[in-house]
């Protein structure tokens, strides 16, 4: 049987179709369970973090909407603003902000590289980590962080500011440009993971 | 236009979710009306969405996969029909448009800048005479929130004129320890907006000030119990819920 897209997935979810969930977790439990633990550290947080992403998913399918980007922005998205909740509930910093705010000029990217891969499902994903992952490391330094304490750290331009004593403007160029030239290099990606 | 520029620098940080509560409002208003930005937006979401793959790499729990479809077989997806009980008697057909309209990138209120909005209103608002100023101007809409009938009780002043919204609670005893309060505004075809966190004091009696998103008209109001430091979406049912009139 051909794969099929992940909207087609979504789209049986809708109507209760649990195997579809199912697929959907195949394809992306790694991915989603990678970022929960990179912002919660914890696995048993991280293991909660994505069952309740996925059961979000799950209930929610009727309204994920195309136009506003792929289903896998979409699980992503749901699941780093659970990880973010949870790390703030428990009053503490999210793991990927201590680090990319650190001494370390290593950033997030390095660790990926030196962790080696996972056994991943897809091959696909394993190009698309190794991609992602090359492409922040092309970063320059200062721009790379500044997107990793945004995503990873969930903070705002002005607590990014704070957080690396940087004028605010400085951040908002480096945010700027460093999203401009990944936008560029992850063009390929971005095209082929399409709706 | 003449401020297109400035807007411009605000896609990308949108897209990754870094703007203040205020400024992803007010860019949010500005993205209504520029196709270029949305354009942007469009793309510098993709962008984010991917860096989800930069994440190290984690072996996942073999488990994990057997809770995930356990729990799904425990709970219908909402389709429109039936769901979430109470919640959906005031507010069904907006919840349900929630994220189908504005959906899921709105999903981060943004707690730390709500905590500083509202202490900075509280010390704005200290004064007796600025609270009753702020009840008593012509612009003031009101919302009556209701508990089917019971107590608690709780009405809602909102000076559109200065984006404010006085609380009121009655009857309501304060949040067990490590929760809280929080106020959610709702418009038709939007995710429900967090106003702020609150708690009330053991008598059951609050009066706060906390501050209406800017540019934002809501339909409804309701109250959730959320943890400490509030939530980003509603996490329950809402026990307080009340249209807007007036003002």
């Amino acid at each position: 049987m051909a794969s099929q897209s992940d909207r087609a997935l979504v789209e049986r979810m809708t109507a209760g179709d649990d195997r579809a969930l199912a697929e959907l977790y195949d394809r992306h439990a790694s991915t989603l369970y990678a970022l929960a633990v990179a912002i919660a550290r914890e696995r048993a947080d991280a293991e909660e973090i994505v069952a309740d992403a996925l059961g979000q998913a799950w209930r929610t399918a009727a309204q994920f909407d195309p136009g506003r980007g792929s289903v896998a922005a979409w699980l992503a998205t749901i699941t780093r603003t659970r990880a973010l909740d949870l790390v703030r509930a428990r009053g503490r910093r999210a793991l990927a902000l201590e680090r990319a705010a650190g001494q370390s000029s290593e950033g997030l990217a390095a660790p990926l590289a030196a962790a080696g891969e996972a056994p991943d499902r897809g091959v696909e994903r394993l190009e698309a980590r190794q991609l992602v992952g090359r492409s922040l490391a092309e970063l320059p330094e200062p721009q790379r962080r500044v997107i990793e304490l945004a995503y990873f750290g969930g903070l705002t331009q002005t607590e990014i500011a704070a957080e690396l004593q940087e004028p605010l403007g400085t951040v908002k160029t480096r945010m700027r440009a460093g999203m401009e030239k990944l936008r560029g290099s992850l063009a390929q990606l971005l095209s082929r993971e399409g709706p | 236009m003449t401020d297109h520029q400035g807007y411009r620098e605000l896609a990308a940080p949108f897209a990754l979710d870094a703007l203040t509560v205020a400024e992803r409002a007010a860019f949010e208003a500005h993205l209504a009306e520029c196709a270029i930005c949305r354009a942007d937006v469009q793309a510098f979401r993709e962008v984010a969405g991917a860096l989800a793959y930069a994440a190290p790499a984690a072996a996942l729990p073999a488990e994990l996969r057997d809770r995930v479809l356990r729990e799904a077989r425990h709970v219908r997806p909402l389709a429109g029909r039936r769901t979430v009980g109470p919640w959906l008697a005031a507010a069904a057909a907006l919840v349900l448009a929630v994220a189908a309209g504005y959906g899921y990138w709105w999903e981060r209120a943004a707690r730390d800048e709500l905590s500083a909005a509202l202490v900075a209103m509280r010390a704005r608002l200290d004064s007796a005479d600025r609270l009753v100023g702020a009840i008593l101007d012509s612009t003031v809409g009101t919302a009556d929130l209701a508990a089917t009938g019971k107590a608690p009780t709780m009405r809602l002043y909102w000076n559109r004129a200065r984006g404010l919204v006085v609380v009121a609670a009655f009857d309501l005893p304060p949040a067990p320890a490590g929760r809280t309060y929080q106020l959610w505004a709702i418009k038709k075809g939007q995710a429900p907006v967090s106003v702020g966190t609150f708690n009330t004091l053991p008598g059951g009696r609050a009066v706060i000030t906390l501050q209406m998103p800017a540019g934002f008209k809501p339909d409804l109001s309701a109250v959730t119990e959320e943890p400490a430091g509030g939530s980003a979406q509603p996490t329950q049912q809402p026990f307080l819920v009340g249209a807007w009139q007036g003002g």
